[in-house]
């Protein structure tokens, strides 16, 4: 034990800081260091409890209802997230920028070596050779474009041209791999050792079509977030009180696996909370046990990612009913609107 | 006038949402001055020309510039339509000033960039998040960071050639050592540039080996390797000054991104019993290295796909530093292996 934790420990059993768990340990101690004690409204909170409760209670009145000190429950919740897994659409100005500064590239270059990658006279050399005559650029992603011809400066293409588009340039380089586009009498020669190229998969899978916001194949270019419906019937991220001495990253690691079942490979990012949400309670709890009065919630978002696995809700000990994969916007029609002004700013905007 | 027009909006939204906020709960009421503002810059911005849309229908028909260009019978005057910047910058006030880098016209314009790398958007869209959650260390509101004394010592002593003399070094080294700042989403570590150098010994008997491996560094890279001279010579390695020997590839941006992405997802999973990068690798200040031998540099899909054309004995082996924005090798390793480079051995920071 290093002199830190002593410390917070020592300022924790202090008999007159009996709210010290509304204050996180870390803090206590950092706030324990402090040189010039300079008190915030964030730390008049704290501060308030213990002036109450220095002034000693009477005896019979504590031995028949303890005294019971405004707290909050303190609740971990999950923020458990799929990274995208494709590049983003690019925008239609991006790519007409980017199909523009290749052509310019393909002016500005020095021409392309062909003898030092083709030998004279081999076959390789004769597929060249038809290439080149019939896209008049060693580029193949740029159309038809013969950068050091006459025309050179007609480097920009009119509208409704489909030259920038990712399909139509996948499909070029395709069909200059599967050596088509030939001339009728040379087919026969090469046809023996056309090979089959693997096509590129559809960006947008079954999941997409049908809509299936269970599913984690869906929206493959954006962040998707698992939302679960409580019992109460609330959509919100997975989430459970502090049980016992843990910390926030353990309790996030319990919740993962009591609320998704052990199906999930996930990682629980870093040891702090990415974002709180508070909710006062419309009428306060009493605790006995801790000797408190719970007046509301107070909500601590941890971020985990999901690397395989899927959730389950089987073996759910909170009871939660139904889960979905979500992203931002989508997120939105499904909390209140109280949580979701505290959540949306920690959400990935792809 | 217009900004009486333009506020109008804006006045009319603050008392549409005054009156709407108050039956509202207090928590609903998180608004933003720049959400609400929304609507009003629509309003100004109207007339702008990135809203203009796509030009009509027989106007795109009709536009031929090619076929416009062959029908015309009589040249246009090349002096007009051919500029050709100045060769040399002869000052502010010269009248022929020469076009700024960024234009197609100047002669210092280099095109790019071509894509979007997978490996920046992932950066931006995953890898920074995790980075600055990873290493975020929260301070209370009523927290005062303790007072450091200063790193420059003073000269104590009675020596009178103490006076006015520049602040001692630190101990046990010369220079400051950079400092670690708390990561925010300002300054999250993130990669700069590249560096991949190679020294060829060879080269001081047959230069074939400096042209061989400055094509096969130009391969990879795709950037021209530029070469450099030795300082100084060393009888021990057959070296005399002013050899050529070693040559030097910068990459930055979108070079870089596809350079890394091409070495961690192609080239060190095909390295036979490949263990990784030295744990111990990193000058202190967030820049870490690590090599391939010849037969490793063979590995590069560049190399590969045209193996024959290079004489297998010339190509070479190569360094590569990777430069990040980390201050220690701590933040920079752990960036790294984000991205997917494995590291092996006892972790120095």
């Amino acid at each position: 034990m290093n002199a830190g934790t002593k410390t917070v420990r020592r300022l924790a059993s202090q008999p007159n800081r009996p709210a010290s768990d509304s204050i996180c340990s870390s803090c206590l101690f950092r706030l324990s260091n402090t040189p010039s004690q300079i008190r915030t409204a964030a730390t008049a909170a704290a501060a308030a409890p213990s002036q109450t409760t220095s002034t000693p209670p009477s005896a019979p009145d504590a031995a028949t209802n303890p005294i019971l000190h405004p707290a909050y429950q303190v609740r971990a919740s999950v923020v458990l997230s799929r990274p995208p897994l494709l590049t983003r659409e690019l925008h239609p100005f991006e790519k007409a920028f980017y199909l523009y500064q290749r052509r310019l590239n393909e002016r500005l270059a020095l021409p392309f070596t062909r003898y030092f990658y083709y030998k004279k006279g081999t076959p390789a050399d004769v597929e060249w050779k038809r290439k080149i005559k019939q896209r008049l650029t060693p580029a193949r992603d740029i159309g038809v474009y013969n950068a050091y011809g006459r025309e050179g400066w007609n480097d920009e293409v009119l509208v409704g041209d489909q030259t920038a588009e990712p399909e139509v340039q996948v499909e070029a380089l395709i069909r200059d791999l599967e050596h088509k586009g030939e001339e009728e009498g040379e087919k026969k020669e090469t046809e023996s050792n056309e090979m089959a190229v693997q096509r590129p998969l559809s960006r947008v899978t079954g999941a997409d079509k049908s809509n299936d916001e269970r599913s984690l194949d869906r929206q493959m270019e954006r962040s998707l977030y698992l939302l679960v419906q409580n019992a109460a019937g609330k959509w919100r991220f997975p989430e459970d009180t502090l049980q016992g001495r843990e910390g926030l990253h353990q309790a996030a690691e319990r919740v993962i696996v009591q609320a998704g079942g052990i199906n999930m490979n996930t990682w629980v990012v870093g040891n702090a909370p990415i974002g709180h949400y508070q909710w006062n309670f419309e009428k306060a709890i009493e605790n006995v046990e801790k000797s408190r009065q719970e007046q509301g919630e107070k909500v601590f978002f941890m971020k985990a990612r999901i690397m395989a696995g899927q959730a389950n809700l089987e073996k759910n000990t909170f009871g939660d009913k139904d889960f979905k994969w979500l992203s931002k916007e989508e997120i939105e029609k499904f909390v209140t609107r109280g949580y979701w002004s505290s959540i949306k700013n920690m959400l990935s905007e792809r | 006038m217009a900004l009486q027009q333009g506020l109008r909006p804006l006045r009319r939204s603050i008392w549409s949402s005054q009156s709407s906020q108050l039956g509202l709960a207090a928590q609903q009421s998180r608004g933003y001055a720049s959400t609400d503002i929304a609507d009003t810059i629509q309003d100004l911005e109207s007339a702008s020309s990135l809203r203009a849309g796509t030009p009509a229908e027989d106007t795109t028909s009709q536009y031929d510039p090619v076929g416009r260009a062959r029908r015309r019978k009589i040249q246009l005057p090349p002096s007009r339509y051919q500029f050709r910047p100045p060769k040399y910058y002869r000052g502010p006030l010269h009248p022929h000033q020469p076009p700024p880098a960024s234009d197609p016209a100047s002669r210092e314009f280099q095109p790019g960039p071509f894509s979007l790398p997978r490996l920046e958007q992932t950066y931006q869209s995953t890898f920074a998040q995790d980075l600055m959650t990873l290493a975020y260390t929260h301070f209370p509101p009523g927290y005062v960071a303790p007072t450091k004394s200063a790193r420059l010592r003073k000269w104590e002593g009675e020596s009178p050639y103490y006076k006015n003399r520049p602040l001692r070094g630190p101990r046990g080294a010369d220079v400051l050592r950079l400092l670690r700042k708390p990561i925010t989403f300002r300054n999250v570590p993130k990669l700069e540039r590249v560096t991949v150098h190679s020294m060829i010994s060879a080269a001081k008997d047959d230069s074939a080996h400096l042209h061989v491996a400055g094509m096969v560094m130009q391969a990879i890279t795709g950037v021209r390797a530029s070469a450099f001279k030795t300082k100084k010579s060393v009888a021990g390695f057959d070296v005399r000054a002013n050899q050529y020997l070693s040559l030097t590839c910068e990459l930055k941006g979108e070079d870089m991104h596809h350079f890394l992405s091409k070495v961690i997802d192609v080239v060190m999973p095909k390295i036979k019993d490949y263990r990784g990068v030295k744990g111990s690798t990193g000058d202190s200040s967030g820049n870490l290295a690590f090599g391939f031998t010849n037969e490793e540099v063979a590995l590069f899909p560049e190399v590969e796909v045209n193996y024959d054309s290079y004489p297998p004995k010339m190509i070479p082996g190569c360094h590569i530093m990777i430069h990040t924005s980390a201050t220690n090798d701590r933040d920079a390793r752990l960036l790294l292996q984000q991205i997917g480079v494995p590291f092996y051995g006892k972790l120095v920071n």
